[in-house]
């Protein structure tokens, strides 16, 4: 088993950043740690590495524990944010770096770095220095000098933040394949929930020092478990509306202005209690007429185009704020004034107002 | 501030040519002085136009000076050697002890480290002969008065401070995640602090070597004390010189000139980081 | 391709990872003890009555030293003339230092090269700065004496005379210090925003107004750090006082190290020398408290624009 991190706890002072963690990451499989800044994405990260010195806990590289040891006898490979190259040193040694504490045979080392260069495309560059390399070279070569190594663990610390957006595509798009193909268990940070879904086999969603979810990225879409989870998933962010749930008849109902919307089966537990209606944009259609099963009165209040997309805003009877997301060509028929927001009731979430908690509906 | 007037340029630059006149000329003099004899010296009124001659220099370096009263040693050159030896010793050895301790105190927070931080802050400002006299008692007592080795020691009261102090500032400008990176990639800390630390830091290591060399070679008070006169550096030698009867003033000027030429030659050489280090870094230069 | 294995050094204990900041200190921490081994001696020294010369004699008298400043004509004439010095020199620098900074407030050719023209003197040894001055003030071949001549003060005795002496050696003292003040306020001064100088030259506000309302202002905290570098140097100024006249004439230039020195070496007085360096140490010790705090207070602001 690549990594495994047991109930690892950080604090600095009496302040507690990092409260038991437990995760484990399997050979050539991504982990991506995600989470607003701030929240000790970073320092998880450095912990593995050895930078800083847990509090409480366990880590374990290729099942042998190297939570009492240093940094530099730990067999991970890390890649930083800010590339932390060394400047006095060519890219070729850069990389290298990752290699000579382990060995004199240069013969070996070069070969390696050559390999290992070629592969993310800077071999023509190894006898640069950093100041003379591109953002996106010097990303490479942090890459670089963090998987010659070929270490059991690669940590990666939100390696495309600073390259510019052009290059960070292309860059998410070979990652995994280079990921796959060394094999290592690599825990990869970043603050962009795309990049998340888009790079990892599973996420882990890191907030209050905790980790809230740790599950496929589909998972986390369709079935967040807490609304701050919800939230942290989906552009423009999911509709969130506070609702009383009814009892009625057959199921539970509640209402949004004074439209009755029923819930599907299965929410029987949600009766009584406060709760919180889930609403993705792209899940809300905006007509002049009502269209499926719930339709809600709204005024268009404005529509914005973004990417390929318009998300339109509209306001309630009672005026509460509600998001839709369309297709693009909409946004020229779309007017302002009086409409109909539809959904379908069963692709709504239900969360509990009082502790945030996805309720499940058991079937 | 592209427009001022013509008149207030020539005023600036008039006003800033006398400043000049006043901080460079007696440097410029005493040079002068070095190049002339007795003879030329005495006259009156003093004039610019002489004839130059090196007999002052050649006495000073091969240390022996003929007088109507015949041939005199002159220890001078001696002196000259003790300045390089000393404050090149202290130098080194401050550097040596000083390093990897700027470093400690740039990287890690520790109690002790600003308890001694302090400490050497605040002594900077004491007096130095509360130390010295308690000091040449013991050096007695143990054997180390008027001894290079007791000096070089006591010359890192000069040294150390300044360079703990510069080289702190330095060490801290080197991002920890650059050496974070070399120790994941294998090395173990004494290869990161001599591969990574040290050479990032090298400017400020040097401009703070630079600077305590020139502090310890005009250092007077602590030779004068604890050194007899084989040991003497030049500023306590250059005094020593002047009251010894018979020497020659064109002599003594030239003494001075080879006192002060290093130290100047140095300070031109080092001149980008002498703010930082005359403010102990609190102002960058 | 030779396989590269990550090798199987026995890992570091974590003890030794906490000693380690201990460990790179240890020397730094010895000079400390260095220092304060010979404070701690001299401290008792001061309480004690020691005379090398006598050494019998020697015993513990608490504060009597101290007492016998208080009404020791000596002792007082030590204090009138270190402050004497000290606020003579620290004012006529500070005004001609900050004179010049102005001067050379833009970094033009010209002035740069001014610039390093003026670190000269600061960078002579004080002592022999006293030299290079003594030579120029001789009054048979001295060219200051002949100028002095020229203006009509003949025999114009500098350092020799009871009623010049003083001024003599802050003469000197000016000439290797001033430098000091230029250079920390000419480095204030270019880093001063620009913006409320521009809007004022846009809003028409009259240079005076500017100096003294702005510019002043904003250069106060380098202006406080020059001046209590420079206080703190020129209380126990020891080198150009001693090279000029040892003190004299009489006891005309008798400042703290100086009047210390001599009743150690001279007068083999232990005791009263030691408590005339505790005196001065009180003093430097209070101004200093108040440096450190300036101090880190600008380190933080250089740091933050750094």
């Amino acid at each position: 088993m690549g990594l495994s991190i047991h109930d690892l706890k950080k604090a600095f002072g009496g302040h507690t950043v990092l409260d038991g963690l437990s995760l484990e990451v399997g050979d050539g499989e991504t982990v991506v740690v995600f989470g607003p800044s701030g929240t000790g994405k970073t320092l998880l990260l450095r912990l593995v590495a050895g930078a800083h010195e847990a509090s409480g806990g366990r880590i374990l590289v290729d099942g042998r524990d190297v939570t009492n040891e240093n940094p530099e006898h730990r067999g991970v490979g890390m890649a930083f944010q800010n590339f932390a190259l060394f400047p006095h040193m060519s890219a070729y040694d850069n990389i290298a770096s990752g290699l000579s504490a382990r060995t004199k045979d240069k013969a070996a080392i070069d070969a390696r770095v050559q390999a290992t260069a070629r592969l993310l495309k800077i071999d023509h560059v190894l006898g640069h220095q950093p100041r003379e390399l591109s953002n996106g070279q010097k990303q490479r070569t942090a890459l670089a000098r963090a998987l010659v190594g070929e270490p059991k663990v690669l940590l990666l610390d939100d390696p495309l933040r600073n390259v510019d957006a052009k290059l960070r595509y292309e860059m998410r798009l070979e990652l995994p394949n280079l990921l796959k193909r060394f094999g290592s268990a690599s825990l990869y940070v970043t603050q962009d929930y795309r990049e998340a879904m888009a790079l990892g086999d599973r996420i882990a969603v890191l907030l209050d020092g905790r980790i809230a979810q740790l599950a496929t990225p589909a998972e986390i879409y369709e079935a967040p478990a807490t609304i701050a989870v919800a939230r942290l998933f989906g552009d423009p962010t999911i509709n969130l509306l506070d609702v009383e749930p009814h009892l009625n008849g057959a199921g539970l109902t509640v209402s949004i202005a004074n439209t009755r919307v029923s819930l599907p089966g299965g929410y029987a537990a949600a009766a009584g209690r406060p709760a919180v209606l889930g609403l993705r944009p792209e899940d809300v259609v905006v007509d002049d007429r009502p269209q499926g099963a719930v339709a809600v009165p709204v005024e268009v209040v404005a529509v914005t185009p973004l990417n390929e997309r318009a998300v339109v805003l509209m306001r309630t009877d009672d005026g509460r704020e509600l998001f839709a997301a369309e297709p693009g060509e909409a946004i020229s028929g779309r007017r302002h004034g009086p409409a109909f927001a539809s959904f379908d009731p069963a692709r709504a979430l239900v969360f509990d107002r009082a502790d945030g908690r996805r309720i499940a509906p058991t079937h | 501030m592209d427009h001022t007037s013509p008149a207030e340029k020539i005023l600036r630059g008039a006003l800033l040519t006398l400043v000049v006149l006043f901080f460079i000329f007696p440097i410029f003099w005493i040079f002068l002085m070095s190049f002339q004899t007795n003879e030329t010296i005495l006259r009156i009124p003093p004039s610019l136009a002489f004839e130059p001659t090196l007999s002052n220099y050649t006495a000073l370096i091969s240390g022996r000076l003929e007088t109507q009263s015949g041939t005199l040693d002159i220890q001078f050159m001696r002196n000259l050697m003790n300045s390089v030896v000393l404050s090149a010793s202290a130098v080194a050895l401050a550097l040596v002890l000083g390093v990897p301790a700027a470093y400690a105190f740039a990287r890690f927070k520790f109690r002790l480290g600003e308890n001694i931080a302090f400490t050497l802050l605040s002594f900077r400002f004491a007096p130095p002969l509360l130390v010295l006299l308690p000091l040449s008692l013991y050096f007695q007592e143990i054997g180390l008065a008027d001894t290079y080795f007791g000096l070089v020691w006591v010359y890192q009261l000069i040294a150390l401070p300044m360079i703990l102090w510069i080289v702190r500032g330095y060490f801290e400008d080197v991002s920890p995640d650059i050496e974070s990176a070399y120790r994941i990639a294998g090395h173990s800390w004494w290869r990161t602090f001599t591969r990574i630390a040290v050479p990032l830091a090298g400017p400020g290591i040097a401009a703070a070597g630079l600077l305590a060399f020139i502090f310890c070679w005009n250092n007077f008070v602590f030779a004068l004390i604890l050194a007899s006169a084989a040991k003497q550096p030049v500023t306590v030698g250059s005094l020593a010189f002047v009251t010894a009867s018979g020497i020659q003033y064109g002599q003594i000027a030239a003494a001075i000139v080879l006192s002060i030429t290093p130290t100047l030659l140095l300070a031109l050489y080092a001149q980008r980081w002498l703010v930082e280090g005359l403010s102990l870094g609190a102002v960058k230069g | 391709m030779a396989a590269i294995t990550l090798d199987d050094r026995p890992a570091r204990p974590r003890l030794s990872r906490r000693a380690l900041p201990y460990l790179l200190s240890l020397p730094a921490l010895l000079a400390c003890i260095g220092i304060l081994v010979p404070f701690f001696t001299a401290a008792w020294y001061s309480l004690e009555r020691y005379n090398l010369a006598f050494p019998t004699t020697r015993g513990f008298v608490g504060f009597a030293n101290y007492v016998d400043f208080l009404s020791d004509p000596a002792f007082w004439n030590t204090v009138t003339v270190s402050l004497t010095y000290t606020v003579a020199t620290v004012g006529v620098e500070l005004v001609l230092g900050l004179a010049i900074a102005l001067l050379l407030r833009e970094p033009t050719r010209f002035n740069n090269f001014v610039s390093i023209m003026l670190l000269l003197p600061l960078m002579t040894a004080p002592a022999i700065a006293s030299l290079m001055w003594k030579l120029m003030t001789n009054p048979n071949f001295g060219i200051l004496s002949y100028l002095a001549g020229l203006v009509g003060l003949d025999d114009f005795r500098w350092a020799s005379s009871p009623h010049t002496a003083m001024f003599t050696v802050v003469l000197v003292d000016t000439w290797v210090y001033t430098p000091f003040i230029m250079i920390l306020l000419v480095a204030g001064l270019r880093s001063l925003p620009r913006q409320p100088f521009e809007a004022a030259a846009l809003d028409g506000v009259p240079a005076s107004f500017v100096f003294f309302r702005i510019t002043l202002p904003m250069l106060t905290p380098y202006i406080i750090t020059a001046v209590l570098f420079r206080l703190l140097d020129s209380i126990q100024q020891f080198d150009i006082i001693y090279a000029m006249t040892q003190g004299g004439p009489g006891d005309r230039l008798m400042v703290f190290q100086v009047a210390a020195y001599l009743e150690f070496f001279q007068y083999t007085n232990v005791g009263r020398s030691a408590a005339l360096l505790m005196i001065l140490w009180a003093i430097t010790y209070a101004l200093s408290n108040v440096f450190v705090s300036q101090w880190l207070k600008l380190r933080e602001r250089a740091r933050g624009e750094g």
